[in-house]
């Protein structure tokens, strides 16, 4: 493991300036109002967007279907990117897309604040397949030689933490979740890095997907509060 | 005893960047290679994948993956009346070990050298007579390769595919492009990748230096501006910026090294064998001394092997290449007192340095989102494009903002004045870590009849044999032109807004004990007269026709660049004439 405190310096650093280049593009200064944004998350907006708790839950649980992703202590510079790309049909999604076009960039950067601040406690979930959860950690941490990818940890923080501003975490992602978006990337539904993660997810095969899924669902997200607040 | 091993056709000593190319090509024109390389075996996945990679304490402060000193260290002096003594700690250059070698801690600067670098010499002489060589200094012992650029061209052209590097040309056959560098040497087509994104810093040094006249081009790269397909079928990825690049293995299969370009496909070439750890201790000759049987090595149990073979390849580090030779006994061993012999002779360097430029607060830099070649430069001041008839030195260097990581340990840029430590140390890195902008020289080493390589009379390795002891100092002539260079630096970083700017440049003596560069060459040139030269123009050893010595221990002198991308280009030309001559009468290819 690398020194945690360097890594944290680092991840800080990041969040600071990219965080801070992207509010003043949207915002021109106005910091985030996590209070509206409570507002947003439980009754939606005033041009139509429904409320997000409708399928996230106000604490940005979700719930056990995993049909929704947990976006509780996600960071907010990804939250509030992934709504314009809804909005803009970077990220396309018959559900989202709609919900998104009907917020305001204030709308969306209080929103985002909002659910990057608030706790969700894990849900009781099935325990998955042992070998299946072995293979995506492998995947997970050190790729495949075979295909030529690196492990999903690379990018996205030890155990799938999260490397924020710009990269979620996965640890504690619904395992039905995350492999529905990677069929997503794969097939293009998802377009912000087709160099990046649209090549890595079409390099991966259904029992990859599988694997990962498995395996990110099972880790405990235990270090995602701890970063998410940058 | 040792024990005798089944012959094979050819034998590399070392699997780097020259023993891996070297053995591609032998094991698929049908021969039977044995790669041995003293270090382990490792591949992208699964050791060089991060959090442990970006272990900045392990890799870049203490140097995780050079070769062990404690086992083989090389012995320094500045100058011949000195005790050598051994470095136990790399510093200003750091010989890599293990698969893949030096080529996998690179940062993936990809240059090549230029048209009157090769027939240098012959150039100077041209140009500025021997008068005003010899003004330069009476110890300068420049010499011509032996090939020419255009000769290189097309092996350019193969390993640049083969890396996949990235850039924008500045010359394709003669007619200069727009964006490029319009000093570079004529390419036959576009590099096959788009450059790198200009960084920030890269940015301002281009409007700085733009506005003075100079010709700002992007730094050509190995890190991957894109998804790349080489021509052997492996797959390259897009570099991330992580900042983790020379010192360290890239787990983004994002830079070129032999295990993202090579290694997959040799080592499942059924003529390929590779072994690791197995340390070469020497070169077995015939009783006419003109022949090579093979090599005899120590494996990591301990245990003595000879390996027989037709044709041997030294592929080691450059240093380690002519330490080989000087323990295997090829070649005579020069002597600085009479200038005569050959091995160790035009031991060459690189100088470096550049200025530090201070910002204003209110400018960002970001320096941490970074490659490891993410420059912006310029080569006014490189190699000959200059006109040095009024200046009493040869040789240039180029200049670029070229900052590869910024990391947190060892990336502390503190105006002069600052404290070393405490509060106000603190607090000056505080303000001045995101605000600051390094500017790279980075040029020509001569070659002089005082800098050699010969072996230790008295420090020995780990198996009882003479450490490679190192004479070197800087020549007049080096410090002269690194030091005109460093006004003009000077000058561009008041030009890009710096608030203060700290002067660069080389000065003597030369230190080992801070990181200069990596580009150790020469010791073991080529050339076209066997009483200057150790290897022929195809890098064949004059004495000892069936073995070959490739790598940056050829070049009489140091060019410009760093040296990656003409080493490879050289393999490429020495392995075309083994494969299409030698093989087919194997003898000496150049007669004496």
């Amino acid at each position: 493991m690398i020194p945690r405190r360097i890594r944290t310096v680092m991840i800080a650093a990041l969040a600071w300036f990219g965080a801070n280049s992207l509010m003043r593009a949207q915002n021109a200064g106005r910091p985030p109002d996590l209070k509206r944004g409570a507002v947003i998350a439980a009754q939606g907006t005033a041009a139509g967007a429904p409320a997000c708790a409708g399928c996230h839950a106000f604490n940005g649980g979700s719930d056990a279907s995993g049909a929704f992703p947990r976006i509780s202590r996600q960071s907010a510079v990804y939250l509030a990117s992934q709504l314009h790309d809804f909005a803009t049909g970077v990220r396309a999604s018959a559900v989202m897309s709609q919900v998104a076009k009907h917020m305001s960039p204030d709308d969306i950067a209080d929103v985002a604040a909002y659910y990057a601040a608030v706790d969700a406690p894990l849900l009781p979930l099935k325990a998955g397949d042992s070998a299946l959860i072995k293979r995506g950690e492998l995947l997970a941490t050190v790729g495949s030689a075979e295909k030529q990818i690196p492990g999903c940890n690379n990018c996205h923080g030890p155990g799938g933490a999260g490397e924020p501003p710009s990269i979620p975490y996965l640890a504690g992602q619904y395992g039905s979740y995350i492999a529905s978006t990677l069929h997503l990337w794969q097939q293009g539904y998802r377009k912000s890095n087709p160099q990046g993660m649209g090549l890595i997810a079409r390099s991966l095969d259904d029992q990859d997907i599988a694997a990962v899924s498995a395996y990110y669902q099972h880790v405990p997200s235990s270090l995602v509060g701890d970063i998410a607040e940058y | 005893m040792a024990t005798r091993l089944k012959p094979v056709d050819a034998v590399t000593i070392g699997v780097g960047l020259t023993g891996s190319l070297a053995a591609l090509e032998i094991a698929q024109a049908g021969l039977t290679v044995v790669g041995l390389e003293r270090g382990a075996a490792r591949y992208t996945v699964p050791d060089f994948q991060s959090p442990p990679i970006h272990d900045e304490l392990r890799f870049a402060v203490r140097k995780g993956l050079m070769q062990d000193n404690v086992k083989e260290a090389v012995t320094f002096r500045n100058y011949s009346d000195q005790t050598a003594l051994p470095i136990r700690r790399w510093a200003s250059f750091l010989p890599g070990t293990g698969l893949g070698g030096s080529f996998v801690h690179w940062n993936g600067q990809s240059f090549r050298f230029q048209e009157a670098d090769f027939g240098y010499r012959s150039h100077i002489l041209q140009r500025y007579g021997q008068k005003f060589l010899d003004a330069c200094g009476p110890e300068l012992t420049i010499q011509d390769w032996g090939v020419t650029y255009a000769e290189l061209e097309p092996h350019y052209d193969r390993f640049e595919y083969l890396l996949g590097v990235c850039g924008t040309a500045g010359n394709i056959q003669g007619k200069i492009q727009p964006g490029g560098n319009p000093f570079e040497a004529p390419r036959a087509r576009e590099y096959p990748n788009p450059p790198m994104k200009e960084t920030y810093f890269g940015a301002i040094f281009r409007k700085g230096a733009g506005s003075l006249g100079y010709h700002p081009y992007p730094q050509p790269s190995s890190n991957l501006s894109r998804p790349y397909t080489n021509p052997l079928g492996l797959k390259l990825q897009q570099c991330v910026f992580c900042g983790f690049c020379e010192r360290f293995a890239c787990e983004h299969f994002a830079k070129a090294s032999p295990q993202t370009t090579i290694l997959p496909v040799l080592l499942k070439n059924p003529n390929y064998e590779l072994r690791t750890n197995c340390q070469v201790l020497r070169i077995n000759l015939d009783s006419t001394r003109k022949k090579a049987t093979g090599v005899t090595y120590v494996d990591d149990a301990g245990r003595e092997f000879e390996q027989p073979a037709e044709l041997v390849l030294v592929t080691a580090f450059p240093l380690n290449n002519v330490r080989m030779l000087l323990l295997s006994g090829i070649g005579k061993p020069y002597d600085p007192r009479t200038g005569e012999g050959v091995v160790g002779r035009n031991y060459c360097y690189q100088t470096t340095g550049g200025a530090t430029v201070f910002m204003d607060e209110n400018i960002n830099i970001n320096p941490f989102m970074s490659s490891g070649a993410p420059g912006t430069m310029i080569d006014d001041f490189s190699g000959d494009n200059f006109d040095h008839s009024k200046l009493g030195f040869i040789g240039g260097q180029y200049v670029g903002s070229i900052m590869t990581g910024a990391r947190p340990i060892e990336f502390h840029p503190t105006p002069p004045g600052t404290p070393a430590w405490g509060q106000e140390w603190k607090r000056a890195v505080a303000r001045h870590y995101n605000h600051t902008i390094l500017i790279q020289q980075h040029g020509t080493s001569t070659a002089s009849r005082l800098n050699y390589l010969d072996l230790d009379p008295t420090y020995k390795d780990a198996w009882g044999q003479p450490l490679l002891r190192m004479t070197f100092d800087f020549p007049e002539n080096d410090i002269r032109m690194s030091q005109h260079v460093a006004d003009k630096v000077v000058d561009i970083g008041r030009a890009m807004g710096g608030k203060i700017v700290v002067r660069g440049g080389t000065k003597r003596p030369y230190n080992t004990t801070i990181y200069q560069s990596t580009h150790n060459a020469g010791g073991a040139i080529m050339g076209s007269n066997p009483r200057t030269s150790v290897v022929n123009r195809y890098l064949q050893c004059w004495d000892v026709p069936n073995v070959f010595s490739l790598g940056a221990s050829a070049f009489p002198q140091n060019a410009t660049y760093n040296y990656t991308v003409t080493i490879g280009a050289l393999t490429y030309w020495a392995l075309e004439a083994i494969k299409n001559r030698y093989l087919k009468a194997p003898g000496p290819l150049v007669q004496a």
